[in-house]
């Protein structure tokens, strides 16, 4: 039984099919835990409790929240063209998922290893915004097309911003394998990126935040404003695909800042001898460390939608275009001229 | 090289999978009670007057049209940041002048005024 | 394996090729183009072009398109009316195609492109890098054309910004570095005032 087994499972496709079903399961938890993380959090924030009815604490909240919505009608607006609308909330959790591929998750604990992967996470999030113009522009509704363009306008500019923070990191890591990047900050956690890169980190985070339309980005989906934006026709399970996209992708660009700028799965304690740690479990890299950065950026994202005040419009394309454009360019300037004069640990000419 | 491409292609047919499956388990165990009044385009409670496609800004397009010039230099910047090691110095003042050129760009765009936002 | 893949993409780019000429709908069709740019870029990767091929999806699909669709997206296109002249204008269309095709054909024709002209290229192990390789002669040996292209870059900034600025009267702006300069004395201006009001001196009428 046991041989049977083994030899169905070294079918390379089937042996893929698991390994993505591995991947897959935790994140589309992670997800669903996550929206209840943010109600909670944000509960706590205005003093108040947050989701706690269904069952022990509150525990089962996402769950019945996706029942609800599996069993809810779809709503079809009239003259909405059906079979892009229908089409919309696919292509969104279909690119937000697909970035997962070359995500890796150890140095050995990578799906796909390619070479250019983060090109790859940056194409992908760049075809994501097709899911927003299609759902906006196929509901023929005002509030759904206006916000379809603010959205689209939004996008792209930040992308610009988060493109040139990228490059800054491909310079100092000389490579565009995400194993080869965290593997260029190890020695110790002054070897990180986010040290010698810390304006293009906080731009590309920023950056992340304005690319998932969240808070204070929000004015896509500005409740007060134009009502939930290109989702506001959407209903069921639709809208929760749409809803899972978002999180997905927020967790993404987490997980990405972590692997990029915070040392993904080393460990902060990496030869620092003084602490006496030795080769115990705290010093060793795992994938625990990468999970637990991961987590600070999500909690951020958290805390930044319970802080903070909605941006304008004109102030957001304001801050894209003036602010952290010219900071990355002039910072890429200052990037190649550490390379050039050769400043350690980070930029040792190979 | 390309059979490290495989998982990323069946991550996608999976991915769509999902949302495919999502859809469809939505599509069917839901209920189906159209009537005009709650298929009508959401507009604060009144009817809705004239076609929701309208006429925009250019100013969008313009936003696009830089976007795209932007996304042009940063493909050419990746490659360039991948090599560094072996261009030397010549590579890096050929990057140099070409991100140079791009500034005065920039700085063109910032003084007409075409990054103000009204 | 890669000749399924292939052929399986092929087909969908020239199917999706096909059906942007076809829709009606202008938004279908853009759409239809995002598709066969999707197709053409697994056919790339196909030949190992990895960068290019990625290249492809962000700065086509990525960028190219969203312009397309912001423009088709707003423009009211009455489909009726540019139909009108289809039935009638068929042959003389269908002549010119044909005419086009066998110019293409007796120019180029079918062997520049088979086997002999085109070597299949070598399969490349695992750690080869596509990007390298391109960024090792690009930033090299083809430096000229590499600076040209910052400069049409250029061009291109200048050419939308004179296209498509135009300055609307009665706007407002947020300045914020008048914001930032402003001083306490700017906004706010100390009146005295009596601390004692004066007294009320009751109209002599009305005590009558």
């Amino acid at each position: 039984m046991l041989d049977l087994i083994l030899s169905i499972y070294k079918i390379p496709v089937i042996n893929i099919l698991v390994k993505i079903i591995v991947i897959m399961v935790p994140l589309l938890l992670t997800v669903a835990y996550f929206t209840y993380a943010e109600r909670k959090v944000i509960g706590y924030m205005q003093v108040r409790i947050g989701p706690n009815r269904v069952g022990p604490r509150g525990w089962l909240q996402p769950i019945a929240d996706a029942m609800k919505l599996m069993f809810k009608e779809i709503i079809f607006p009239s003259d909405a063209n059906k079979v892009l609308f229908t089409i919309a909330p696919t292509l969104a959790i279909a690119t937000a998922l697909a970035a997962w591929a070359v995500v890796p998750f150890g140095s050995e604990l990578v799906l796909a290893d390619i070479n250019v992967a983060l090109l790859y996470i940056l194409a992908m999030t760049s075809i994501g915004v097709y899911g927003i113009i299609l759902a906006g522009w196929s509901s023929n509704s005002k509030y759904a097309i206006m916000s379809t363009l603010r959205t689209a306008a939004q996008v792209v500019s930040y992308e610009i911003a988060m493109g040139f923070a990228l490059v800054g990191v491909v310079m100092a890591a000389r490579s565009l394998n995400i194993g080869d990047i965290v593997e260029g900050q190890s020695s110790s956690i002054w070897g990180w990126y986010m040290w010698p890169l810390l304006p293009l980190f906080v731009i590309y985070f920023i950056s992340g935040v304005a690319e998932t339309n969240r808070a204070p980005f929000d004015v896509a989906e500005g409740e007060s404003e134009i009502v939930a934006g290109f989702h506001v026709e959407y209903s069921g399970i639709l809208f929760a695909i749409f809803f899972l996209a978002e999180y997905a992708n927020m967790i993404l660009i987490s997980i990405m800042a972590a692997l990029m700028f915070m040392g993904g799965w080393l460990s902060p304690f990496e030869g620092v001898s003084a602490l006496g740690l030795g080769d115990s479990f705290l010093a060793g890299s795992s994938i625990i460390w990468l999970l637990a950065k991961t987590a600070i950026f999500m909690f951020l994202f958290l805390w930044f939608r319970a802080t903070f005040p909605r941006y304008r419009y004109d102030q957001i394309m304001r801050l894209g275009w003036k602010v952290f454009i010219p900071i990355t360019i002039v910072w890429i300037y200052v990037v190649g001229l550490m390379y050039y004069l050769e400043l350690a640990p980070w930029f040792i000419k190979g | 090289m390309l059979e490290n491409y495989l998982p990323v292609l069946i991550f996608m047919g999976v991915g769509l999978l999902v949302g495919i499956g999502m859809t469809a388990a939505g599509l069917i165990l839901s209920p189906h009670r159209p009537d005009r009044e709650k298929n009508s385009p959401y507009e604060c409670g009144f009817e809705a007057f004239e076609d929701s496609r309208m006429k925009f800004d250019v100013r969008y397009y313009l936003v696009a049209i830089l976007f795209i010039i932007f996304d042009l230099e940063i493909a050419f910047l990746f490659p360039w940041a991948v090599v560094l090691d072996s261009i030397g110095t010549f590579g890096l003042v050929a990057m140099a002048i070409f991100l140079g050129l791009l500034v005065v760009g920039f700085i063109y765009e910032w003084k007409k005024g075409a990054l103000e936002w009204e | 394996m890669e000749t399924f893949v292939f052929y399986i993409f092929s087909a969908f780019m020239v199917l999706s090729a096909l059906m942007v000429i076809s829709v009606n709908n202008p938004v279908k069709a853009a759409f239809f183009l995002v598709l066969s740019f999707f197709a053409s870029a697994a056919i790339w990767l196909l030949l190992e072009a990895e960068f290019l091929a990625i290249i492809l999806v962000i700065v086509y699909v990525g960028a190219v398109m969203v312009l397309f669709l912001f423009v088709v997206m707003m423009l009211d296109i009455n489909m009726v009316q540019i139909k009108k002249g289809f039935v009638n204008n068929l042959p003389l269309a269908v002549a010119v195609a044909i005419a086009m095709f066998a110019t293409i054909f007796f120019v180029v024709g079918g062997e520049s492109f088979s086997q002999s002209v085109f070597t299949i290229p070598d399969r490349h192990g695992a750690d080869y890098s596509n990007v390298a390789e391109l960024g090792k002669v690009l930033y090299s040996d083809y430096v000229y054309s590499f600076e040209i292209a910052a400069v049409i870059l250029l061009v291109g900034i200048i050419a939308a910004i004179s296209l498509t600025l135009r300055r609307r009267p009665n706007t407002r702006h947020q300045k914020i570095e008048d914001q930032i300069a402003v001083k306490s004395k700017d906004r706010l201006q100390v009146v005295k005032v009596d601390a004692q009001p004066r007294k009320y001196e009751p109209a002599k009428e009305e005590q009558k």
